[in-house]
């Protein structure tokens, strides 16, 4: 009796709360409800054009090159796989022996210092000059970001140009110290190397600024405020209270410059070709002529990887400081 | 005779395109040691006042006096006031031992010192555990206690907070609470402060003065402005709920005066002489909802029907209807009528308040209340 | 606080930033309108006393170039216009056709594995002169060399990332019930992004789509490496102009040079709000 009265309480109750209970679909009490459910697979596929691209055109060549970097191949070897495996003999060679390889890399890495040193301090100093007020402000920002959107081969002949002995920056020197003192900038080895520095810096200067100018914008206010009110002057506040705050913003801008000015190339070619000799050679204008000068195409896929290993290396040093802040983004 | 802490002498803050002006003509004196919230809806100039005070903001007219001296000219680190914002503003990229030493340090003051004083803010406010945590990593009211720390270090003479308790919880709040009383005990502090809660104000401040739109309406004793409000404005905002107000006039009713609205009329007090009244002068009965007593017989009884019934634990707010008036009444939460209920309202003649309809201002009842 | 004016130090700082910004450009374009006889004068000359289009025309003009012919540079610059025009624009196309569905599928469905961002970047560091050296063994064993086809699969695998992940920053700024709304009235999944995200991120799409443009049409080590005399675009033409001649065609070389910038500058104004996202692949927004 008692069974039976108990069997029947709970299917009511199972009967009832199931007629009560919130359809499974269509309208949705609450967005985050409907969020929770298993999303459908089937729009995974969404991902497979762009993952068949990126393997076919860049994952199949880059193991390519990974395989060639073993072996010793040289078009004159026919196919690839009649070339020996030599183990990582490319990469000691280079390392070891080939000092033009490793000038080619303490070159390019001093260049990127000086370089990025340069664009961040002047960078800081406009997006400084941009917290003011004045008119015509829309326009001197456009006209000053226009630099980093010229394409780097006609920036390289522009300054090409510039720095030719009879251009104008020599007839503006030869105001200070008269005609006959005037530099030849292509053809002496440090002259060369400011030639590419100068170059660069106009050209990216823009980048770290926009940057800059972007996180200055983005302080909270009421730090600041309440730095003054605890009787800090104008320049402590800058140095104490904002630039720390500028801090991931900072390294994001040297990472995205540092990634890049390390492949330079585009623009040594124009200027110099890497010369004079080859005093203003870059990483990359070294990989190239190895490539497709002197044909040793697994020696230069091998200083390749090098660069990519060293580059990795680099990044994840550079992005230490701001390494706790990304961890917790990512929860 | 010193002079007070701080004085505000009709100061104006007014927006450059001439609209209304934000601070419209305020004039404040504060003692020291005391504690006097400001407290009005938002917008209504209070965070302009407290900006004014620290030297944030320039008044377009008017003085600030600490210790008697005019400090308009004197620019905001050097005021001897010290501001606590509503998001405190802790410098998120220090560690707590940084923010409070801030002040001292950029004042170049030598180390041994900034330790010591370091040391003893945060022994006070119960931070000495966190000293080198990262400012990133803290809760809401540690957050909090660092920022008035940091202010602390500076000995301020007046500290100002905006909306101290408004982001805390209620557990939080109350311990917040019992700080900033002691804080002022111990060092002696002026505290002025900003909120747009009443309970906050009545919890924490000696003195209360209620603003709205740029004016201060009152300032007066926290334990007495809902008993005593000067003038419709704060009879309206104060109090939870605030005191009811009925429109009408004054008209003699044979020897003494009554209050008539809409055909129902009310007795005034024998003896009362509104001061500045005369018969036929419009003016505002107030009722507080805690002096209307729901009764079968007795004195000024009002038949009414309850509305609505909103209880609040151990009373209730009925909301009641009697003829075309409605006021709301508590009564304790046992024994309270249901909706749809008709009531007999009884109200102690002793606890009105009247107000001229013209000029908003409270009117003396009884001969005692003129002054 | 409301913001301070500028002092005159730095009024002055300003101008001159101005000024060196602007001059190199300046400087080309005096070059580019330059009549030959004022090529290689000594000193160079800042402002030709009689401007004159002539460039540009020689620039197309196969005879033309060819009276200055040196060192074998005899092409007009038209197969090169044309190339980076069709290089570019088709390239950009199918790099944000297949990115906007990746982004999508990114943002709403597979949720980005952590460890995507750094394939995007180490993607970035690999030095492109020795990539192309695998391209190169490739397209010749496939006959693709010098094609533009080649030259376009390449570009659209190297911006596939950038376009991937910048969409996909504009696509997260996008409430998804405003798909689910879509979804939920009958439409299939797909229907739903076609007719809701797409035109919502539209925005987004023009920004992201104006700034793969950009690295495409300025692209120089691929097209340098690809092409054997039947491709052509134009860095490869104006480093022939340049390498090739030792500086004797200035006049044209800028005309060239000033032909290749206008329509960058004019990109990059329009999508000037969008460059910090753009330069800095979705990292920062402004």
């Amino acid at each position: 009796m008692n069974l039976h009265a108990n069997q029947d309480g709970l299917r009511a109750r199972v009967v009832n709360a199931s007629m009560t209970a919130a359809p499974a679909s269509p309208v949705p009490t609450k967005p985050s409800a409907t969020v929770k459910r298993a999303r459908p697979p089937a729009l995974r596929y969404l991902v497979l054009p762009g993952q068949i691209v990126s393997v076919a055109v860049l994952v199949v060549p880059l193991l390519v090159a990974l395989y060639m970097s073993f072996t010793d191949w040289t078009p004159t070897r026919g196919s690839l796989f009649n070339a020996s495996f030599i183990g990582l003999d490319n990469y000691s060679d280079l390392l070891i022996y080939d000092s033009r390889f490793v000038e080619a890399v303490v070159r390019t890495i001093l260049i990127s210092v000086v370089c990025l040193a340069l664009e961040f301090t002047i960078g800081l100093g406009l997006a400084v000059l941009f917290l003011r007020e004045f008119r015509g402000k829309a326009v001197f920002f456009s006209a000053l970001l226009t630099p980093m959107m010229i394409l780097p081969v006609v920036v390289g002949y522009t300054f090409w140009m510039l720095f030719q002995s009879n251009g104008p920056l020599n007839q503006i020197i030869a105001l200070f110290v008269g005609g006959a003192a005037t530099p030849e900038w292509f053809r002496s080895a440090p002259l060369a190397v400011v030639t590419v520095i100068v170059t660069e810096v106009w050209h990216w200067t823009p980048l770290f600024f926009l940057i800059l100018l972007s996180g200055l914008n983005a302080v909270p206010e009421n730090p600041v405020r309440a730095a003054i009110i605890l009787g800090a002057s104008p320049r402590q506040v800058f140095w104490r209270v904002i630039l720390p705050m500028l801090k991931p913003v900072i390294v994001v801008a040297f990472v995205i410059r540092a990634m890049e000015v390390i492949k330079l190339f585009d623009e040594v070619f124009m200027l110099t070709r890497g010369g004079p000799g080859s005093s203003t050679e870059t990483i990359s204008l070294y990989i190239y002529k190895l490539a497709f000068n002197d044909f040793q195409l697994a020696y230069g896929a091998a200083a390749a990887f090098i660069v990519l290993i060293g580059t990795l290396v680099l990044i994840n040093l550079m992005l230490l400081p701001i390494r706790e802040q990304l961890l917790k983004e990512r929860r | 005779m010193t002079a007070p802490k701080l004085q505000l002498v009709d100061l104006k803050k007014e927006f450059s395109d001439g609209s209304v002006a934000a601070v419209d003509g305020i004039d404040l004196t504060v003692a020291g040691g005391e504690t006097v919230a400001l407290l009005g809806p938002s917008g209504c100039g209070k965070s302009t006042t407290l900006n004014m005070i620290v030297g944030l903001e320039a008044p377009s007219s008017g003085d600030i006096l600490i210790d008697g001296r005019s400090v308009i000219d004197i620019p905001a680190g050097r005021r001897d006031v010290g501001l606590v914002f509503q998001d405190y503003a802790v410098f998120t990229s220090m560690s707590v031992r940084e923010n409070l030493a801030f002040g001292l340090k950029v004042r170049r003051v030598k180390k041994p010192a900034i330790v010591r004083a370091v040391g003893e803010v945060a022994e006070l406010l119960g931070l000495t555990g966190i000293l080198d945590a990262s400012a990133r990593d803290l809760g809401g009211s540690e957050l909090q206690r660092v920022a008035i720390g940091r202010t602390l270090v500076t000995r301020p003479s007046i500290l100002l907070l905006d909306e101290p308790l408004s982001n805390l919880e209620a557990a939080a709040r109350l311990a917040m609470r019992k700080e900033l009383r002691r804080l002022q005990k111990e060092i002696g502090l002026t505290i002025i402060y900003v909120t747009h809660d009443q309970i906050e104000a009545l919890s924490l401040a000696d003195r209360i003065a209620v603003m709205n739109a740029g004016k201060i309406k009152q300032v007066e004793k926290a334990s007495l402005i809902c008993q005593q409000p000067d003038n419709l404005f704060v009879a309206g905002f104060m109090g939870s709920p605030p005191m009811n107000l009925l429109r009408g006039k004054l008209v003699r009713n044979g020897a003494g005066l009554a209050f008539a609205k809409d055909g129902f009329s009310f007795d005034l007090p024998s003896g009362t002489t509104p001061g500045e009244g005369h018969e036929r002068l419009p003016a505002v009965l107030g009722v507080r909802p805690e002096d209307i007593r729901l009764a079968s017989t007795g004195e000024g009884l009002m038949a009414a029907r309850v509305v609505l019934v909103e209880p609040r634990g151990s009373d209730a707010v009925l909301t009641v209807e009697s003829g075309p008036q409605t006021m709301k009444v508590i009564v304790p939460s046992l024994g309270r009528p249901e909706e749809g209920a008709e009531v007999g309202l009884s109200i102690d003649p002793s606890s009105l308040v009247l107000f001229s309809g013209e000029s908003d201002r409270r009117l003396p009842l009884f001969a005692e209340d003129m002054s | 606080m409301p913001a301070r004016p500028l002092t005159p130090i730095m009024a002055i700082l300003l101008v001159v930033a101005l000024v060196v910004t602007l001059f190199p450009v300046f400087w080309i374009v005096m070059t580019a309108i330059k009549p030959p006889t004022d090529w290689n004068a000594a000193p160079a000359i800042w402002v030709p006393a009689n401007p004159t289009l002539v460039n540009f025309r020689t620039l197309f003009d196969p005879n033309a170039i060819r009276e200055y012919g040196v060192g074998g540079v005899s092409q007009s610059a038209t197969a090169s216009v044309f190339g980076s025009i069709l290089a570019s624009v088709v390239s950009t196309f199918f790099s944000i056709l297949i990115g906007l569905f990746a982004a999508i599928g990114l943002s709403r469905y597979a949720g980005g594995s952590k460890v995507t961002p750094l394939i995007i970047l180490s993607g970035r560091m690999f030095p492109p002169a020795a990539i192309a050296v695998p391209f190169v063994i490739i397209f010749s064993a496939t006959n693709i060399i010098d094609t533009y086809g080649g030259l376009i699969a390449i570009y659209v695998a190297a911006t596939l990332p950038f376009s991937t992940w910048m969409l996909k920053s504009f696509v997260d700024d996008l409430p998804r019930e405003i798909e689910e709304a879509e979804m939920i009235d009958g439409r299939s999944r797909l229907m739903a992004h076609v007719t809701v995200t797409v035109p919502l991120v539209r925005g987004g799409l023009f920004a992201t789509a104006l700034f793969i443009f950009i690295l495409n049409w300025s692209e120089f080590m691929f097209a340098l490496v690809l092409s054997y005399g039947r491709i052509s675009t134009i860095p490869v033409q104006l480093a022939k102009y340049v390498t090739a001649t030792a500086g004797t065609l200035y006049g044209v070389q800028a005309a060239l040079a000033v032909l290749a910038m206008i329509p960058l500058v004019l990109a990059g104004f329009a999508i000037q709000s969008h460059l910090a996202r753009g330069m800095t692949f979705g990292a920062i927004k402004r």
